[in-house]
């Protein structure tokens, strides 16, 4: 595990730049709602306009509509747009994740109808994981797809599905051979699945703050077509291992409460700071900078060719932790009774982040099972 | 073509960490450096170091140092943190060799240390219970105590950074003028306290730059740099020995529990090693105020989790003074206080971070002191 110091060029600062520029924009400061972090609005328009300027799946291959860009870019990107809190909800995933997948292992055909619309900003996708019975233990998933003529049918359910209701696709991990004793990971594929098939059934799982992000998937006899499969059948664990590296390690794992922090400072301006409120600024800003240092570096090492699993897992298990570090260090220091209702714009993403960052160290795998990731590596044995 | 300029790169020789570290590997055994603790010093590796040049790495060789940039001699003392080698390697070297060179001062044979600056003591380095005078005739008289000295005791010079009318001034004083009084940190590092008592040594004006505050920053890098090698070894040792421990019929590394505990002292070992060589890089180009105060202020708290990691993770093994895992966490426990506790570094930090704004916050975080301008 080596974490090589790296920095921008300066192409790539001017890329900064440009992302700063058109952020200003398009959101002035002090003048829209910002999100927190990847959590973030689903914004059609919002999408489409990024992906005007290249920003969206962009380091897809031009061949298949997106702009040869790298990882590094790529992140330059990310931080700035989730910084800002900018409604980058309804590409997320298909940006981050499954556009790599389908140009990793999917056919040509796959890549010729899903990647230009992903890079266009168009196409909303939900992750098919988690089930009521597996979670943590993925490999135990059960819902099954069975073989019928010219494909698949599919039954069963996945749950805390986020943004269902509001997304095109849906990326599963299905069982399609019964678990073998001694190898759980064998027997399951990942499939591509149109979100308004027929027999699929999509059921809000209220936040606890009430709001619509979880869904519960359900599936009566889906029928999925061969040409859906992503890769080799039964090659679906492999598959959703590699899903999950880019997954982990990127600035959506610490800057979620940023644009929370950046909103203090904006309503104290003109007002004499306590030492103590200057001091967690200072703090904080020392520690996102070391944090950003090391996730920067995973970004190069894989624009390097390297495969960083180890390392992302570091990132995401101390950069979710100090995302609630950060949620803390706020309650702690400000007096205000501060509710979803209150006045100040501040307060009111105060109150958001105390509510949903429980969340932040479970989704995408739970900091648990990134310390079983991270120190087999550590010591060197197979994840 | 860019409108935006990245800056040259800053790249270390390969060769000086392989040489180091072999020379460390060596010399610094686990009795060897607990000898030093006991005896106060450690001559034959302190000449052995002065044998490859590394004591005076990054000092001008027209001032008669060994040449090389601030971001080797970096990259040597972190070496030196990660052997827990038992040497005044930044005082002879980026602090008191680099005070003299640039104060065009003559430096004189052997060992040379400098009194640290007390935060609360504006420009006189020595702190308040010392006084200095100038002479017309560009010496010195300096009377009072300076305190946790490094190595005084083996020192043949003892300089010290002050201030005289606006004009900052560096001071060369013999050690045989002093009296020094043998003091310990937590490791057993020599922390001398030295007594001027009307010593006479030699002074001369720094040019814009060098003053306390610079001394400061320099120190606190140099602090960083062992860090990050002390950490990264305690972590290293950490790993093998839950490893090695076998309880319930496995090795404890393979509960869940324990290798919280791993996973938490890796990820500073990482974090303390990139702020250490992102805050020299910089440092070797110009000045780095935000990456050094961010550099020392995050290396203090990783000081703080990774020895208690590193300790549970142990067992009753890491309290024993047999095992070498105390040869780090003493250091880490010592170098946490020495050039800046976290209260200082957080304070000048919430000075910058509040000084750029809201709007100038994320600037400040991906471009550091260029964003201060």
């Amino acid at each position: 595990m080596r974490f090589t110091p790296t920095e921008l060029t300066g192409p790539e600062l001017d890329l900064q730049t440009e992302v700063r520029e058109f952020l200003a924009a398009e959101l002035p400061p002090g003048a829209h709602e910002p999100c927190l972090g990847m959590a973030a609005d689903h914004d059609r328009e919002f999408s489409a306009k990024m992906a005007a300027r290249g920003w969206v799946g962009m380091a897809l291959p031009s061949r298949w509509g997106g702009s040869d860009r790298t990882a590094v870019q790529r992140f330059i990107v990310v931080e700035e747009m989730l910084r800002w809190g900018a409604p980058v909800g309804h590409h997320w995933v298909a940006d981050r994740q499954t556009g790599n997948v389908i140009l990793k292992f999917g056919s040509d055909e796959q890549r010729e109808r899903f990647l230009p619309p992903i890079c266009r900003g168009e196409l909303g996708f939900s992750i098919g994981m988690s089930e009521p019975d597996s979670g943590s233990d993925l490999a135990s998933v059960s819902t099954r797809a069975e073989r019928a003529d010219d494909g698949w049918v599919v039954n069963g359910t996945k749950i805390w599905t986020s943004n269902a209701h509001m997304n095109d696709w849906f990326i599963c991990l299905l069982r399609t051979a019964p678990m073998e004793d001694g190898n759980k990971h064998a027997g399951l594929s990942q499939f591509l699945i149109d979100l308004q098939s027929p027999g699929l059934e999509i059921s809000p799982i209220p936040f606890l703050d009430g709001s619509h992000h979880f869904n519960e998937v359900t599936f009566h006899d889906v029928f999925v077509p061969d040409v859906n499969v992503v890769g080799q059948p039964g090659m679906g664990w492999h598959q959703n291992t590699t899903e999950m590296a880019y997954e982990r390690g990127g600035p959506d794992r610490w800057l979620s409460p940023f644009s929370t922090v950046e909103q203090l400072l904006r309503e104290a301006a003109g007002t004499p700071m306590e030492d103590a409120v200057s001091d967690l600024f200072g703090e904080l800003a020392a520690r996102w900078w070391g944090i950003r240092n090391l996730s920067l570096s995973v970004a190069r090492l894989i624009d390097e060719g390297e495969a960083p699993s180890v390392e992302s897992a570091l990132v995401k298990e101390m950069g979710t932790r100090y995302e609630q570090e950060v949620v803390e260090k706020l309650v702690q220091l400000i007096d205000e009774e501060y509710s979803p209702e209150s006045e100040s714009l501040f307060e009111r993403l105060l109150a958001q982040c105390v509510v949903t960052f429980p969340g932040n160290t479970i989704r995408g795998g739970t900091i648990e099972i990134l310390r079983s990731v991270a120190s087999k590596g550590l010591q060197g044995l197979p994840a | 073509m860019s409108v935006r300029i990245a800056p040259e790169p800053v790249v270390v020789d390969e060769l000086i960490t392989e040489t180091a570290g072999r020379l460390f590997g060596e010399l610094c055994t686990h009795e060897a450096v607990q000898a030093a603790e006991d005896s106060g010093g450690a001559p034959d590796i302190w000449e052995a170091f002065c044998e490859t040049g590394f004591d005076l790495i990054a000092v001008p060789e027209e001032a008669g140092g060994s040449g090389g940039t601030l971001a080797e001699a970096i990259e040597v003392l972190r070496l030196v943190g990660y052997h827990s080698a038992p040497i005044p390697a930044a005082e002879n070297g980026i602090l008191g060799g680099w005070l003299l060179a640039q104060a065009g001062l003559e430096r004189p044979d052997g060992l040379v240390t400098v009194v640290p600056p007390r935060a609360a003591d504006g420009g006189w380095s020595g702190g308040e219970t010392c006084s200095v005078s100038l002479n017309g005739d560009g010496t010195a008289v300096l009377s009072g105590e300076a305190h946790r000295v490094p190595w005084a005791r083996s020192a043949e010079t003892v300089v010290c950074v002050c201030e005289f009318d606006g004009t900052s001034t560096v001071v060369s004083v013999p050690a045989s003028e002093c009296t020094i009084t043998p003091l310990p940190n937590m490791a057993g590092e020599p922390r001398d306290t030295v007594s001027f008592d009307g010593a006479t040594g030699r002074a001369a004006p720094a040019p814009h730059g060098v003053d306390a505050d610079a001394l400061a920053q320099r120190g606190a890098l140099s602090r960083v740099a062992l860090m990050a090698g002390a950490i990264e070894k305690m972590c290293q040792l950490t790993v093998s020995y839950t490893n090695e421990r076998v309880q319930f019929g496995r090795p404890v590394a393979r509960f869940q529990a324990v290798q919280q505990h791993l996973v938490w002292a890796a990820q500073d070992a990482a974090l303390v090693r990139m702020a250490a060589e992102v805050a020299a890089r910089e440092a070797t180009r110009g000045d780095a105020p935000f990456e050094i105060a961010a550099a020392k202020l995050v290396a203090n708290q990783a000081a703080a989790r990774a020895t208690k990691a590193c300790h549970q993770a142990h067992g009753a093994m890491g309290m024993t003074q047999e095992y070498p895992l105390h040869h780090f966490s003493r250091r880490l426990w010592s170098w946490r206080k020495e050039y800046g506790s976290d209260a200082h570094w957080s304070a000048v930090l919430g000075q910058m971070a509040t000084g750029v704004g809201a709007d100038g916050l994320y600037p400040l975080i991906t471009s550091g002191t260029a964003a201060l301008a």
